[in-house]
């Protein structure tokens, strides 16, 4: 991801809340599928923050988490559910022109996130895709 | 010179001269082109109407590639597949922001719905992704060399050149996704 012209976004974490947890460790066993949306050289990250927000529903914080996840390691896993949710949103990122894939999740996902597999939520924020 | 895009009571506004909206509407025109999708002889109408590509294959230009990834990191076949299912409304998803965002290119005040923004930002995008293949932009190191490129009367050949428009693209989407982030802000 590239930084123009704007200072980078606040990536403080800290306003998290518990209920992301507790949700995941009620729905992991069920999860096959990861959406894992790589770095580029090219995308804002003010742009993949605001879609992270506006199409997933996520927080400011957790989606500036996520993006700056995607610009250091590489990749980040950001979204995960059943092979047609997480096909449906690749579809939407791939809209957005974010170079995103799909994968089985393993449940060792070779260390690229500590807690990005938390990131819960199936994608029904308040964003839609058009 | 363009203004920056703002949020305020009218939406998300900006300003662009003749001869910079006449500049956009070329490079969207250009990635328009682009991603028309190619007919088939054997194309099934029927097939068409409702989004299958049965006989749609990896784009092999880097650029379009770049714009219409494949799905699965490893598996070509299932990527194939995936292709052949959504790759055409995809491809029109694309095309619709590019349309919108080059009319509303037809006065020199842009005022934009949060609809129109977001159609603006993806064509935006589009275009940056397609200027940076060009322009070989493949790690963080290219971008900040192309980045440094910023004064007109540097512009000696093609590359100069496109790199000078590529930074520009890039500012306008950086001042409408600060703006897009600020309607966010105000909605919550």
């Amino acid at each position: 991801m590239t930084l123009s012209v704007a200072l980078g976004p606040d990536t403080q974490e800290g306003t998290r809340t518990g209920t992301e947890a507790s949700t995941d460790s009620l729905t992991a066993p069920d999860i096959p599928w990861n959406l894992v949306i790589w770095n580029d050289p090219v995308n804002l990250m003010s742009y993949v923050s605001y879609i992270f927000q506006s199409y997933f529903g996520y927080s400011e914080a957790k989606a500036n988490k996520l993006m700056m996840e995607v610009h250091k390691k590489g990749r980040s896993i950001v979204s995960h559910g059943s092979k047609e949710q997480v096909e449906r949103h690749a579809v939407a990122m791939h809209g957005f022109g974010l170079w995103a894939t799909v994968e089985r999740a393993t449940g060792g996902n070779g260390g690229t996130s500590r807690n990005s597999g938390k990131s819960g939520g199936s994608g029904q924020g308040k964003g839609k895709r058009g | 010179m363009a203004k920056a895009f703002k949020y305020g009571l009218k939406g998300i506004t900006g300003f662009l001269e003749p001869a910079e909206r006449e500049l956009l509407r070329s490079l969207i025109d250009d990635v328009i082109s682009m991603l028309q999708p190619a007919e088939h002889a054997s194309t099934d109408p029927l097939a068409a109407l409702i989004g299958l590509d049965m006989d749609v294959q990896e784009p092999t230009d880097r650029a379009v590639r770049r714009l219409l990834p494949n799905v699965m990191k490893d598996d070509d076949g299932a990527s194939l597949e995936f292709r052949q299912l959504t790759e055409r409304s995809l491809r029109e998803t694309k095309i619709g922001a590019l349309r919108a965002a080059a009319l509303d290119l037809d006065k020199d005040d842009v005022v934009l719905t949060a609809e129109g923004a977001r159609h603006w930002s993806m064509a935006l995008n589009d275009v940056r992704l397609v200027l940076a293949e060009r322009l070989d932009i493949r790690d963080e190191a290219d971008a900040e060399h192309v980045h440094r490129m910023q004064d007109w009367s540097q512009a000696e050949d093609v590359e100069s050149y496109l790199a000078l428009v590529y930074n520009f693209t890039t500012w306008l989407q950086e001042s409408l996704v600060q703006a897009m982030l600020q309607s966010l802000d105000s909605r919550t």
